[in-house]
């Protein structure tokens, strides 16, 4: 409102000030105008007097120094007579008139008129400065985020019927963590509006995140209301087959599952987890796809094992093995591994960072540490 | 809301109504001033507040832009293309002008500053001389306020700003380029005061001694910020273009030198018309010159025909507009000039071995001196533009011609002062002059057997150079009577003498200063190009250069590779030196800071060329004597500002009302 009101009065300010300032202009120079004319003449000839006395004192000022000798100064002297004869016969005609007040004013008032008309063709009085330290678009830039929950925080303490204040506070208190407070932002959001499926599954978001893993009754029950206010609604069905897979109630967490992906159009980014979670839910929790990876992974590892045992290999093929048996959480054989590669490469130097990722995982170093 | 407040809001659109303001006031000054001239002292007063608002609203203007630069305000397009929210202060001001808009803003407010200094103090001149010069000076703020307002506008908006400047031209950023336009500037500038009075006269057809009072110390002014203004330029392209050159014979650069010989010679023949009331057409016809060469100076750089570092614009548009105002007020002055000069009445005569014929000489050998270098200028442009072809005239032509034209005016030059107005005996002036010239002449054989004759005209350089140095005392030593009376006798007629003979000698001294300056670096300057290797050392003339380290030292803005010098003085003594290259984050743009240390008057010249794989690239000049060209140049200035404030203007003493041999002076 304010910003809007400045825009509207910012010409207005403008014109304001720049009539005062023509109009200013103009009175100085009619005040210029105004003032008693004394003899045009008298004055150059006043300047043209001041200017031989001042030369005729220099000459004596001379003389009487011994700069000059007396026949140099009657000689200069003379020189001097001859230039004031000069110009006192240079003096041209009078002036032939003094300018009349009309024209002045008139004149003047032309002016005015030609600045205010040329301005209204060239200038943009309704733009405003816009230095940059004062301007939003680069204050919003360099704010912190918390400099500007802050504000917006005190700015509802003062007005907390606010709706646009929660609704812009509730994501940003949810972006830095404060779980809690961001569910209650979300509940004054759905106070003062009226409540839609994703106002509350968003309440119901941050009330899980607050809750952690203990989950939120709560949360659960707003869930539930959006899925069924809205029955194309697919946040809180996610969320409600997420928590209900955690809870282990695998039946009906598959059934919301299901419904998520029915509703999905085929590109979503939570497509593919929501598969997952619907496999899991339906082998009553246990993760097959998971299994599966595990599998392979072994079956390459134990590849890479039989391959070098017997052939032996490059120093990062040996600490790839080790690495292998390090994620898989099988240490035994990353050890084997390790003292293996130990074998075939007894210099410290040549292991490199062999060593180092031993040491990391707990592994028992020997050979050469040099 | 606070009023503060609401101007600030308001400023830049303000400022652009001062501007239009100062414009419309100019507009109508010029045509009351120039046809109603005889209308009395009521116009010319109001004339005169017309000069100086013109002058409140122009500096209103210009603050408003620099102001928008100062809080990037980016909203003003001139702002948004030209400066940068991590530029330095000093940078974000000096960028105001270093850009076409904004240097012409600056150059209309010292027009109009000069316009109201007349106003101020010359209260007292003739209401219709008054008149004329202010119509005239205010034609010239309508001409140069419109083409701004209408083709170069600095006030233009941004509606939509965007969040950061595209920063100053890199080369540009620099404390000496921050000065140096405006002391150019003032210059070119102050000159229109010689113009517009020069119109005057010739409007009015009367042109007294008042006259030439007036127009001496303004010219003297222009004159002093012209010189300084060119020195500085001079020593800028010297350390910052990183070529280790002081002056390059550049279009922009003859475009400032012109009127400054130009200007030389009307202060010379300001005098004569001061002091004998001879030489009036000349004078005139070398004020117009002069302010012209001044126009050429700073407009034809910016039509776009000549192209070079200081070309900002090279929009057609705007050229064409530019050379249609230059034509129509060269042109129409010189008409005004054919038509009017017969009307004239001539002034004094004098013999032609007198002071007059002396200055007379002078302005001969300066203005052949600005037709040669007009010629060098302009004459490839002129024939690429009919005949299409492209040559280039280059430093030999400009150092011969100009060398062969100076050199006889040095060698005249201290012969000039000790001749008396009117009549003069050289045999006199030579006799006292003898002393000095044996002075000067073993000087010539003591250095050139030091230094070795490296360039065959180098002893005739350094003859001229001690020669005009040391005879510019032959007055001083003259006057004081040293070594004829006692010394404490001497030295308090030599106090007591007046501000004019100390400036004559000293602008000639500086002047002498400066040649000996140019000849030394000439012909005993010595390069080095060589490949560096951290650690290593090289050796130039005695001094020896180990390259310590190189580093990467980020600046406000701009990331810099430096390199660590350290140099050994033949006599001892180590100084440490870090030349740079900086790029620009902004524009990308890369520059060369060179590395100088200062050993008396000589320099030592390092620069950080390209890295080459592992090594790099340095060039290290050593430069006896170089710094003597611009304290030449310092002692010229501050020679003028000696002169200026000597108040007392004095008429000749003549020797003798003698009569035989006189000449018209025109």
């Amino acid at each position: 409102m304010l910003v809007e009101e400045s825009k509207r009065l910012g010409p207005m300010i403008f014109w304001f000030i720049a009539i005062a300032v023509t109009a200013i202009a103009c009175a100085a120079l009619l005040y210029a105008g105004r003032r008693r004319v004394v003899n045009g003449s008298t004055a150059e000839t006043a300047d043209a007097n001041s200017h031989f006395r001042l030369v005729l004192a220099g000459i004596d000022a001379d003389l009487a120094a011994g700069k000059i000798g007396a026949e140099e100064a009657v000689g200069a002297k003379g020189e001097l007579a001859r230039e004031m004869l000069r110009a006192k016969a240079d003096t041209g005609p009078a002036a032939s008139g003094e300018i009349g007040r009309g024209a002045l004013v008139a004149g003047i008032g032309l002016v005015a008129v030609t600045a205010l008309a040329l301005y209204g063709l060239l200038g943009s009085p309704n733009m405003p400065t816009q230095p940059l330290a004062g301007r939003a678009d680069v204050a919003a830039q360099n704010m912190s985020l918390e400099a500007a929950i802050a504000r917006i925080e005190a700015q509802l303490a003062t007005n907390p019927e606010d709706l646009r204040g929660w609704t812009v506070l509730a994501p940003a208190l949810l972006e830095v963590g404060r779980y809690a407070d961001a569910a209650d932002a979300y509940g004054r959001v759905i106070d003062l509006s009226a409540p839609t499926a994703q106002l509350l599954a968003d309440r119901a978001e941050a009330l899980l995140l607050a809750a952690g893993d203990a989950g939120s009754e709560e949360a659960m029950g707003l869930l539930r209301a959006a899925a069924e206010m809205d029955p194309k609604h697919v946040q809180s069905r996610l969320y409600l087959a997420a928590e209900l897979t955690r809870m282990g109630q695998y039946e009906e967490a598959a059934r919301f599952w299901q419904a998520a992906i029915d509703l999905a159009k085929g590109d979503e980014v939570w497509l593919t987890a929501a598969r997952q979670g619907l496999s899991v839910a339906q082998n009553d929790g246990v993760d097959t796809t998971v299994q599966e990876q595990a599998e392979m992974i072994r079956g390459m590892v134990d590849g890479l094992t039989s391959r070098l045992y017997a052939d032996g290999g490059t120093i990062e093929e040996w600490a790839q093995l080790v690495r292998s048996y390090i994620v898989l959480g099988d240490l035994p054989n990353a050890q084997t591994a390790y003292d293996r590669a130990v074998v075939a490469y007894p210099l410290a130097f040549d292991r490199g960072e062999l060593d180092s990722m031993a040491l990391g995982a707990g592994l028992k170093l020997n050979g050469d540490q040099r | 809301m606070a009023a503060g407040g609401d101007c600030k809001a308001v400023s830049i659109e303000l400022g652009h109504f001062a501007l239009i303001l100062a414009c419309a006031i100019a507009l109508g000054s010029a045509v009351g001033g120039l046809l109603f001239w005889r209308s009395g002292q009521r116009l010319s007063q109001v004339l005169a507040q017309a000069s100086v608002l013109q002058f409140v609203l122009v500096a209103v203007a210009f603050l408003a832009v620099v102001q928008a630069f100062v809080v990037s305000d980016f909203s003003l397009k001139l702002a948004a293309d030209n400066s940068h929210s991590l530029k330095p202060l000093i940078f974000k001001i000096s960028g105001v002008w270093g850009n076409h808009e904004g240097s012409l803003l600056l150059w209309i407010l010292i027009l109009v500053l000069f316009g109201a200094l007349v106003a101020a103090f010359g209260r007292r001149l003739p209401a219709d001389l008054l008149n004329l010069v202010l119509g005239a000076q205010s034609l010239l703020v309508v001409a140069f306020g419109g083409f701004t307002l209408f083709t170069s506008n600095p006030f233009a908006r941004l509606a939509s700003p965007p969040l950061e400047g595209a920063d100053l031209n890199p080369i540009l950023q620099d404390v000496g380029l921050a000065i140096h336009p405006p002391l150019l500037y003032a210059g070119y500038v102050g000159f229109s005061i010689c113009f517009s009075f020069a119109m005057a006269a010739l409007i009015s057809g009367r042109i007294d001694q008042a006259w030439a009072r007036w127009v001496r110390p303004w010219t003297m002014l222009s004159w002093i910020f012209l010189t300084l203004g060119i020195a500085m330029g001079s020593y800028w392209a010297y350390y910052e273009l990183g070529w280790g050159g002081w002056w390059f014979w550049d279009p922009v650069e003859n475009a400032s030198f012109m009127p400054w010989l130009a200007g030389t010679a009307l202060l010379h023949s300001a005098l004569v018309m001061e002091k004998r009331n001879a030489l009036k057409i000349w004078t005139i016809f070398l004020s117009i010159i002069t302010f012209s060469l001044s126009l050429l100076g700073t407009f034809l750089v910016r039509s776009g025909i000549l192209t070079s570092v200081h070309t900002f614009a090279s929009d057609p548009t705007r050229g064409l507009v530019i050379l249609t105002i230059l034509a129509v007020l060269i042109g129409g002055a010189f008409l005004l000039f054919a038509l009017r000069a017969s009307s004239l009445r001539q002034g004094g005569l004098f013999a032609p071995i007198s002071r007059e014929g002396a200055l007379i000489l002078n302005n001969l050998f300066l203005a052949t001196a600005v037709g040669a270098v007009l010629v060098g200028t302009l004459y490839p442009l002129v024939l690429d533009a009919l005949v299409g072809t492209t040559i280039s005239v280059g430093a030999p032509f400009f150092n011969l011609t100009f060398g062969a034209l100076m050199a006889p005016l040095l060698l005249i030059l201290p012969f000039g002062p000790l001749l008396p107005w009117k009549r003069a005996d050289l045999v006199a002036a030579g006799q006292r002059l003898a002393g000095l010239a044996a002075v000067a002449i073993f000087l010539t054989i003591l250095v050139s057997s030091l230094g070795g004759v490296s360039i065959s005209l180098a002893p005739l350089g350094l003859l001229l150079g001690f020669w005009v140095t040391f005879g510019a005392l032959a007055e001083l030593i003259e006057r004081s009577k040293l070594g004829r009376i006692p010394v404490r006798e001497s030295v308090r007629r030599l106090v007591g003498l007046p501000r004019t003979i100390w400036s004559t000698a000293l602008g000639h001294m500086g002047l002498g200063l400066t040649v000996l300056g140019i000849v030394s670096v000439t012909a005993w300057e010595t390069e080095l190009v060589t490949t560096l290797n951290p650690g290593e050392t090289t050796e130039l003339s005695g001094y020896s250069v180990t390259f310590d380290r190189f580093e990467q030292v980020p600046g406000p803005n701009y990331l810099a590779d430096t390199g660590r010098f350290t140099i050994t003085a033949p006599g001892g003594g180590n100084k440490e030196l870090s030349p740079e290259r900086r790029i620009y984050v902004a524009s990308g743009m890369p520059t060369t800071e060179a590395a100088i240390e200062t050993y008396g008057f000589s320099q030592f010249y390092l620069q950080l060329g390209e890295p080459l794989d592992d090594t790099h690239v340095i060039r290290i000049w050593y430069k006896p004597y170089i710094l003597l060209i611009w304290i030449g140049a310092l002692v010229m200035a501050g020679a003028g500002a000696l002169s200026l404030t000597d108040r007392r203007l004095r008429v000749g003493a003549p020797q003798r009302a003698a009569k035989p041999s006189l000449e018209p002076a025109e």
